[in-house]
């Protein structure tokens, strides 16, 4: 747990505060990401947790590793920011040092033996999916992407359950960067730290984030509340600016396919023959249907055209799906697959290829409206 | 494949696209220019080329009638074709060591490409030359040009040499294209056979018993070395150099690297800076008299007791000794330059920062001050001897070496420190471990540079009365010996080179792996 109690900070030599009466608290566990124009001193907000800045007024409080809550600016500065994971942008690497010794910075602050550092560096290594070879390695010789991957592992190599994020993912490329996202979120399902996590993108705030922490110019707190509440329910024309007249396309970021589909669809056996198979698409107004076999696995579909006036299995009528959909993907994502394809209708299919559903436009259309409506009710029982 | 180079139809005509070749390689010489002409190259434009060369300077010749060449005895024609021969034999064996040459660096062309490049810069020089010629021989064209610039022949002699030199540029061009090489290996190329034509013109000198610069300075030299007077000198002159730089290195490092810190306000705890304050007092004020006369007269017998023993002592350690017992016969001034340098030490640690554009502008004037004006003010309080050229060479030594420092530490990424500072490093532990040794290039730099700039200086040292090589200088400008005050200037030169190189390794070496490759990374 993070907890911000009135955290105010006034540069030397300024009158504004560069971050005003702040409070908020991220719950353990949780990626609580801070977002807002540049100025909003969202990078100062978060290095006053760990003292790199010091707050002029207020307390900051974080859970330590044997669960106490403890108020940050009663600790030893040197100790404080060695008990909290701090991940910066790749430059942040020591180019002098090998990969090796870049994660086993703390670890070596922390007294522990060479043997211990290494071994820690190689299970980091393999939860980070990086070969054992990169260990002897120089951050020159990695990608940016590799580096990144590097600058995570040299963050919790000691396992601290508080962890800052310094728009980690900034300086890579789109592609990367969303690879990089999601393997961190696969990451943090199994590590659970309780992260805050700086970013001037808010698309990447949505993403990462188990709470949005919104900031204005002078650091005052516009919004802090779950992605979903903040698209669906901006505090203020500000927030309703910041997260962009597309809020409500961006909400399809955040609702996966398997919350909308449907998932008993009308669907073929393989085994059927033609003349069953028109029946069962004309029955249900269908021009044309999914064909499983079966053990549930996505055989393609056919149309009813096709079928009309044969004779024979659906097997041999069937045409390839040009795309299905994974489980645990965005509506975002499954929209534009369908969109590249021109599909109106797509299966969901789970890791083994096997059918769990369908979702077509309309339902994705009907999640978006049904938040829409959700605010706009919302809104009227407010006044 | 020759044959299909040769059936290519030409569009210009073959004389007119030779033409082209000659005027644009002379009249915009680039690497592209060159490059086009060897894709156009084959055999017929290779011979026409060296052809017409050799008949140029065939009819020159017949013109001007060399004696060695043109015997009056022989028909006109004997002679043209004897001196075609010549030319071209000469460009064939010139243009092969320079090819194999070329291939032995990674060259990649054909020895037909190679030629007819070579013939394009050589002919149209050639030509031009040969009309030079005209005006007065090879000799006097030269003598000429250095003698009476402004004479019809000194002008002629003037614009041969300057084609010369254009014609060299144009080589370098010429390599370059014809074998698709780097910059260095076509110098190397080139270098080698002048290189190779001055060994086995020294080797003939020495061969022939000739007389001149070359073998005096070398009879010399083996002379002064077969008595160890060189060797000694040698010794003096890198022991004192080595001596200065050592302290150098400490204060230089220390004073950059608290130039870089935040201000800090004094302490309690900083008293420790009074105990050396204090020594270095106590020693001044003991050793010139201030606690009485009989204490500074009991001193100078123990001084003197210490001098006598040290500077007895020679071989390897000799010179170093040396500097010792200099530094121990005057303790007031070694007290006085102790409190001066923790004065400032301290100034530096407790304004950090703040002191650091002052303290590297002090640096800047003090470096502009000539060493033999410093050594000449240092007469009157540190006498003549090493102690006088120690204390110059450590003031000289450590301004490099603090600016490189400043500088190096200055240019680690703002990112990197921060990381560090983030992870729980201390600014102790993040000087040692991110800030000094990512400043590590930059500052063997620095010293690198003091240990060349000091050879030279500590050569001036010889001056005040110090065994160094300077001292070949001195006494031969002071006896009018040529040969000696040469030979003194060559010394210096050699072991700065040396040293120069040998730093340059060092450099490599103790550069973190991690930092060699990381320009190629960006």
């Amino acid at each position: 747990m993070i907890r911000f109690e009135h955290v105010t900070k006034i540069y030397p030599g300024t009158s504004s505060p560069a971050v005003d009466d702040l409070s908020f608290t991220v719950p353990t566990g949780e990626i609580c990401t801070i977002v807002g124009p540049s100025g909003c001193g969202k990078t100062t907000t978060m290095k006053m947790v760990n003292r790199l800045i010091e707050p002029s007024g207020g307390d900051i409080y974080v859970l330590d590793e044997r669960g106490e809550l403890r108020n940050v600016l009663e600790m030893d500065p040197i100790l404080l920011r060695r008990s909290i994971g701090y991940v910066i942008q790749q430059i942040g690497l020591f180019p002098h040092r090998t990969i090796l010794q870049n994660i086993g910075t703390v670890p070596q602050l922390m007294g522990w033996d060479e043997a211990r550092i290494r071994r820690r560096a190689e299970e980091l290594l393999e939860m980070m999916n990086m070969s054992l070879e990169y260990l002897d390695r120089y951050p020159h010789e990695l990608s940016g992407g590799e580096r990144q991957r590097i600058g995570v592992a040299r963050g919790v190599a000691t396992d601290p359950p508080v962890m800052l994020m310094d728009e980690p993912f900034g300086a890579i490329d789109p592609i990367n960067r969303n690879i990089l996202q999601n393997e961190f979120l696969r990451l943090q399902r199994e590590i659970k730290k309780t992260i805050l996590f700086v970013t001037h993108d808010i698309d990447e705030a949505i993403k990462m984030g188990d709470k949005i922490c919104i900031l204005n110019a002078g650091g005052i707190l516009e919004q802090f509340d779950s992605p979903a509440h903040i698209l669906s329910h901006p505090a203020n024309e500000f927030v309703e600016d910041f997260v962009g007249a597309d809020r409500a396309l961006k909400r399809l970021n955040l609702v996966r396919v398997e919350e909308v589909m449907d998932s008993r669809p009308p669907l073929l056996q393989a085994t059927q023959n033609a003349e069953e198979a028109i029946g069962f698409m004309s029955e249900r107004g269908l021009r044309f249907a999914y064909v499983i076999d079966a053990d549930r696995t996505l055989k393609g579909y056919v149309r009813l055209r096709d079928l009309k006036g044969k004779t024979g299995w659906v097997d041999e009528f069937v045409e390839p799906a040009a795309t299905a959909i994974l489980m645990g993907t965005s509506l975002k994502d499954a929209l534009s697959g369908m969109l590249v394809v021109d599909y109106a209708n797509v299966c969901v299919v789970d890791a083994h290829n096997r059918v769990r559903g369908l979702v077509n436009t309309e339902m994705i259309h009907r999640a978006v409206v049904e938040s829409e409506s959700e605010k706009s009710a919302d809104e009227e029982g407010e006044e | 494949m020759t044959a299909d180079v040769m059936q290519r139809p030409r569009r210009n005509g073959l004389w007119r696209e030779m033409l082209d070749g000659w005027v644009t390689a002379l009249t915009e010489p680039s690497l592209d220019v060159f490059r086009a002409q060897r894709d156009q190259a084959d055999l017929l434009k290779t011979a026409l080329g060296v052809g017409l060369l050799g008949l140029v300077i065939g009819l020159w010749a017949v013109a001007v009638g060399p004696a060695s060449l043109v015997t009056g005895t022989e028909p006109v024609w004997v002679n043209l074709l004897r001196i075609i021969f010549f030319t071209e034999a000469d460009f064939f064996i010139i243009g092969l060591i320079l090819f194999f040459i070329a291939k032995g660096f990674g060259g990649e062309g054909g020895f037909n490409q190679h030629s007819y490049l070579l013939s394009l810069v050589a002919v149209p020089l050639g030509m031009i030359v040969v009309a030079l010629l005209f005006v007065g021989d090879k000799l006097g064209l030269t003598l000429m040009a250095i003698l009476n610039p402004l004479s019809p022949v000194g002008i002629a002699g003037i614009l041969m040499i300057l084609f010369g030199f254009y014609g060299l540029l144009l080589l370098l061009f010429a390599l370059q294209a014809a074998h698709s090489m780097q910059a260095s290996a076509v110098v190397y190329t080139l270098g080698t056979p002048l290189i190779g034509w001055g060994v086995l013109r020294v080797a003939s000198m020495f061969a022939a018993h000739e007389e001149n610069m070359i073998t005096t300075e070398w009879d010399f030299i083996a002379g002064q070395w077969a008595k160890g007077t060189i060797q000694e000198l040698l010794l003096g002159h890198l022991w004192l150099v080595a001596f200065s730089v050592a302290i150098a290195v400490v204060l230089g490092v220390v004073m950059g690297v608290f130039i870089t810190w935040p201000s800090r306000r004094p302490r309690l705890s900083h008293l420790v800076i009074l105990i050396p304050l204090v020594l270095c007092f106590l020693l001044w004020a003991a050793s010139s008299g201030l606690l009485g006369e009989g204490m500074a007269d009991s001193i100078k017998v123990m001084v003197k007791g210490w001098d006598r023993s040290l500077t007895r002592a020679g071989g390897f350690f000799g010179p170093l000794l040396d500097i010792l017992a200099a530094i121990v016969s005057k303790p007031s001034a070694v007290g006085m330059i102790g409190m001066m340098f923790t004065i400032i030490l301290y100034a530096l640690f407790l304004a950090g920062e703040a002191a650091s554009d002052l303290t590297l502008y002090i640096a800047g004037i003090i470096l502009t001050i000539p060493s033999v004006a410093l050594f000449g003010v240092m007469i009157k309080p540190l006498g003549i001897g090493p102690l006088n050229a120690a204390f110059a060479l450590i003031l000289y030594a450590q301004l490099p070496i603090l600016r490189n420092t400043y500088t190096g530490i200055k240019a680690v990424a703002p990112e990197i420190v921060e990381a560090g500072r983030g992870m729980g490093m201390t600014e102790l532990q993040l000087l040692l471990k991110v800030k000094l040794p990512m400043a590590v290039p930059v500052i063997v730099t620095g010293v690198r540079v003091s240990i060349v700039m000091l050879i030279g200086i500590t050569a001036i040292a010889a001056y005040i009365g110090n065994d160094t090589l300077g001292e070949y200088i001195f006494t031969g400008i002071s006896r009018a010996q040529e040969k000696r005050y040469i030979a003194g200037a060559i010394l210096v030169a050699i072991l700065a080179l040396a040293v120069d190189y040998f730093m340059g390794w060092l450099q490599n070496r103790w550069t973190p792996e991690g930092l060699k490759g990381r320009r190629e990374a960006t």
